[in-house]
């Protein structure tokens, strides 16, 4: 059960954001907006793997939440439920979604966009290669924290001081980035990317019946708002 | 119609931005349909930059002033000389299909070649492993195994065996050799032995990028010793005379011990998570006096070894005393220099001479910048900007950088690849003088020309 997220078909990964996007704005009301977060909860309690992963996209995103919560408050007549119903929303509007695209293999996603979607082939593999970079940078990071910590410019214990470290190795990060990307350009030419015009797929792009009760579920998760205010 | 595969050089000119100079001015040469290929020249003449000008990429992904022309008939495959950048999938399989994907060719013809070019460059954990837990050669025949696949018309390889052992750089070269069939090649290496008898035709670029000596194997040969090139059967340069003062430590070097040391590294992404048992029981000693050298194939686990004895990862199990892991980084620096094997990852600011004086400058110490660029050949590039050396160069200036500022214990992680024997002296010169200076030097290599006094050899993590 907890590794059907791993076979699940990307665009199927997709969707939990958008109907997770459309149904928050069927919250109005806070108890709407508690169910419609507990529903979540519960399906990724119950499909998912792993439990860090969810919790750090929701540390992230309720930053977003606390924000919008902040600022109803102080703008909407200091009304507690209205600010916490609209900072419930964005959690229902951006965490699943945010969860679910960490589970998609980047090639997988461009053979989907490609053979089910439809969409220009090129802008697609090129959009997957860029996606791929991101696993190297997380090498890449490692890297450049060694060199600069036995260089004698590592973190150090105060994490005050920390941020103009934080602020090295994100420019160093920055170089990298474009310069692997010049790169791996020219790599990708130079395997006849330039002048594939028509280009084929090395793994076909099936909707199993797994993937289509995982669309169901995900539309029936975002639906549960607009339930909720008809019950 | 002419049979593919031929390769044309027209007037062809080059000046990347911000150099004054053309790396390569009017050259001209033409490689017939199917002949093999050699380029050879000293670090830093243009190779290549002549196999980037025939896939397009000068003036386009590169920035510079390009004039004439270079072209290829029919389809080119290219390996680039830092492997690392040719991936663009996540499991090795797909990232194979890359290639014969884009040839628009039939799912079954893709895994059929993606299979007979992992196994033609001995890659066998299959087609689900991950890219990123590889290995530095690995990605490199990953890389290769990318180029076969798709069958060009003329395959460019630029240092194809340079990061690999001698027995896994000889399969490789079979490997190719046999792929290359009837194919347009065109090698670009510096340890050229191996691949003479298997060439037609030797091409010799000088430093200054101009065709130098054309001809057979024979009559390169026989001609003229050129400038920065490897000589078959020529003895191992001598070693340049490295200054005491350069490289005798600032503080007593500290005794290094690792005991029993296991290392797993985990690859963790959200679909999966990849264990590579890096290190099994390490035990080994880095001394002051003395030159440890952990040698073995790709994936052997050299450079984790490197980095468990400098307190740059902990280990699994077992311990490395001093435990250099709690050191601070300034104290750390002081102690350790390490030289990783991505000379890219070891640079830290936007000019040669302030990237060598950097360290010295954190840790209080003087040194001679001018000097030590000299040592490495660098002099001449003091003022320019560490990201457009040649691959050569960069590797020099990472361990300029990593060690100008004396520390006792000198880590270097494949410090001779991509060098001509004038480079070479340079840096197995800096390594033999550190030792006689009593700094207590480690290493990862597969070049048995590098003087070790304890070799410990390793094959999958464990010391054989």
């Amino acid at each position: 059960m907890r590794t059907l997220v791993r076979r699940t078909n990307p665009l199927v990964l997709i969707s939990v954001g958008l109907f997770s996007l459309l149904g928050s704005f069927w919250i109005r009301s806070l108890p709407v907006a508690l169910i419609a977060v507990a529903a979540y909860a519960v399906a990724a309690v119950i499909l998912l793997p792993g439990w860090r992963f969810p919790l750090v996209c929701l540390a992230f995103t309720s930053i977003a939440a606390l924000t919008v919560v902040y600022s109803t408050w102080r703008l909407g007549g200091h009304d507690v439920e209205l600010a916490v119903t609209a900072g419930l929303r964005i959690v229902v509007l951006a965490w699943p979604g945010s969860v679910a695209a960490g589970y998609i293999d980047p090639s997988r996603l461009a053979d989907y966009l490609a053979q089910s979607l439809r969409l220009p082939p090129r802008l697609i593999v090129a959009f997957a290669a860029a996606l791929q970079r991101l696993t190297a940078f997380g090498i890449a990071w490692q890297q450049l924290d060694r060199v600069r910590r036995v260089r004698g410019f590592g973190a150090g214990r105060n994490p005050l001081a920390n941020g103009g470290y934080a602020a090295n190795m994100s420019f160093a990060l920055l170089v990298q980035a474009m310069r692997g990307a010049t790169s791996t350009s020219i790599a990708m030419d130079a395997r006849g990317f330039a002048t594939a015009h028509e280009r084929t797929w090395a793994l076909p792009a099936p909707w199993t019946r797994l993937d289509v009760l995982a669309l169901v579920a995900a539309a029936l998760l975002g639906a549960v708002p607009v339930i909720a205010r008809l019950v | 119609m002419s049979p593919r595969g031929e390769v044309r050089f027209r007037d062809f000119t080059w000046r990347p931005i911000g150099r004054r100079n053309a790396v390569i001015a009017g050259l001209d040469l033409t490689i017939e349909p199917g002949e093999r290929v050699l380029l050879v020249g000293p670090s830093g003449a243009g190779k290549s930059t002549l196999l980037h000008g025939l896939v397009g990429a000068l003036g386009a992904t590169i920035a510079g002033d390009l004039t004439g022309s270079a072209e290829v008939d029919g389809r080119s495959g290219l390996l680039l000389q830092n492997p690392a950048d040719a991936i663009v999938a996540e499991r090795t399989g797909r990232d194979v299909a890359f290639g014969p994907e884009n040839a628009g060719l039939p799912r079954d013809e893709i895994w059929a070649r993606v299979d007979a070019a992992l196994d033609a460059v001995g890659l066998t954990y299959g087609r689900d492993h991950f890219t990123a837990a590889l290995s530095g050669g690995e990605q490199q025949r990953l890389a290769l195994a990318g180029v076969l696949a798709m069958r060009p018309d003329v395959l460019l390889l630029d240092e194809p065996t340079s990061m690999l052992d001698p027995a896994t750089a000889a399969t490789v070269r079979e490997a190719i050799l046999a792929s290359a069939g009837g194919r347009t090649l065109l090698v670009v290496e510096h340890r050229i032995e191996a691949w003479l008898p298997h060439v037609d035709r030797v091409v010799v670029l000088s430093a200054d990028g101009q065709v130098v000596g054309d001809g057979t194997v024979s009559a390169f040969l026989a001609g003229p010793r050129p400038d920065g090139v490897w000589m078959p059967g020529a003895p191992t340069p001598p070693l340049l005379a490295v200054p005491d003062t350069l490289v005798r430590p600032a503080d007593e070097a500290l005794t290094v011990t690792a005991t029993d040391v296991s290392v797993e590294l985990v690859m963790r992404t959200m679909r999966g998570t990849q264990r590579t048992q890096a290190l099994t029981e390490l035990t080994a000693r880095l001394a002051p006096g003395r030159v440890t050298g952990f040698t073995g194939p790709s994936g052997a686990g050299k450079s984790t070894a490197l980095a468990v004895l400098g307190g740059l990862l902990a280990p699994t199990t077992g311990t490395v005393a001093p435990d250099l892991r709690r050191w601070r980084s300034p104290a750390l620096a002081a102690a350790v220099g390490w030289v990783p094997q991505n000379p890219e990852h070891g640079l830290l600011t936007s000019t040669v001479v302030d990237e060598v004086r950097h360290t010295a400058t954190r840790t209080g110490r003087t040194v001679d910048a001018g000097a030590v660029l000299d040592v490495f050949g660098l002099g001449h590039l003091a003022s320019s900007n560490p990201y457009r050396l040649s691959g050569g160069e960069q590797r020099r200036l990472a361990l300029a950088a990593a060690l100008a500022h004396r520390p006792g214990v000198v880590l270097l992680d494949e410090p001779t690849v991509g060098q001509d024997p004038g480079t070479w002296a340079a840096v197995a010169g800096w390594i033999a003088a550190s030792r006689d200076a009593g700094a207590a030097v480690g290493l990862s290599t597969h070049d048995a020309d590098v003087g070790l006094d304890i070799e410990h050899g390793m094959s999958r993590g464990v010391m054989t």
